[in-house]
């Protein structure tokens, strides 16, 4: 079943790894819908986020602090949020503030969930 | 391009409308060689994060918001400036504050200060003309970051 809220869509993978297609924005405008719908997962059992970013041309800081909000939720509990197929804004905002120390990347996201496996 | 301005009047389609000129100034080839894709998204998140910060804050009274783009390509180097005509804020003070207040992992506070880091000069004050006016400048040879605690 596919989630579909705002511009993000969650699928399922295994009982604790979730694709997040963030789709054509993370920003100011639907953060605040992320970061609800990866906080049901969260309660769901969920522990790993794959985060799609091949279709995403806005990402802000709003939106990278729901990211940022994800993570201090996942990592106590060994969790991960992981980037693939990081679009080129993406990755101009992952490079401004050096979140490639924290997110670890990935080509695509077969190779996101085989890291994960 | 040479210079260009625009104006936008409806803050609930500003975002939507600026990446729209954006995108449509990559297809034209727009901007000089020089100042490369990468160079154009960093100018374009500066961009979003003012307007985004006017839309959330910006305090424009009864007044109809009325916000202008200007934009003035330089080979290397963009400058923008970005006029509107709410009240304004301290933005020095603001920027201070979200400095010493930015948690580790912050969720919000970083707007203005990614917007800062993003560009080479930065400047904000209310103009003669009673708008408030924020400048700034983007070159093609900054390599731009943002210390974030991690």
């Amino acid at each position: 079943m596919h989630v579909t809220t705002m511009s993000f869509a969650v699928e399922p993978w295994t009982q604790q790894t979730v694709i997040v297609r963030v789709g054509k924005a993370l920003d100011f405008r639907n953060a605040a819908d992320f970061k609800a719908a990866c906080q049901d997962q969260v309660r769901a059992g969920v522990r790993n986020f794959v985060l799609d970013f091949s279709e995403t041309g806005i990402l802000d800081s709003t939106g990278l602090g729901s990211i940022f909000s994800l993570y201090r939720q996942v990592s106590p509990m060994e969790g991960q949020v992981v980037f693939a197929a990081v679009s080129r804004p993406v990755q101009v905002v992952v490079q401004l503030t050096r979140t490639y120390k924290v997110f670890r990347q990935f080509p695509t996201v077969e190779a996101a969930r085989e890291a994960l496996r | 391009m040479v210079a260009t301005r625009h104006r936008f009047t409806d803050l609930a389609r500003i975002t939507d409308d600026a990446h729209d000129l954006f995108a449509q100034w990559a297809e034209e080839g727009a901007f000089s060689p020089l100042f490369d894709e990468d160079k154009v998204l960093l100018m374009r998140l500066a961009v979003h994060e003012w307007l985004a910060n006017l839309v959330q804050h910006a305090d424009f009274g009864d007044r109809k918001p009325e916000i202008l783009l200007d934009v003035y390509p330089n080979g290397k180097r963009v400058r923008c400036v970005i006029e509107d005509n709410s009240r304004g804020f301290d933005l020095d003070l603001h920027m201070e504050r979200r400095r010493q207040a930015l948690d580790p992992f912050p969720d919000r506070g970083m707007g203005l200060l990614m917007l800062q880091a993003a560009t080479e000069y930065l400047d904000y004050r209310r103009g003669d003309n009673g708008r408030h006016r924020l400048e700034f400048s983007v070159a093609a040879d900054q390599d731009p970051w943002l210390t974030i605690p991690f």
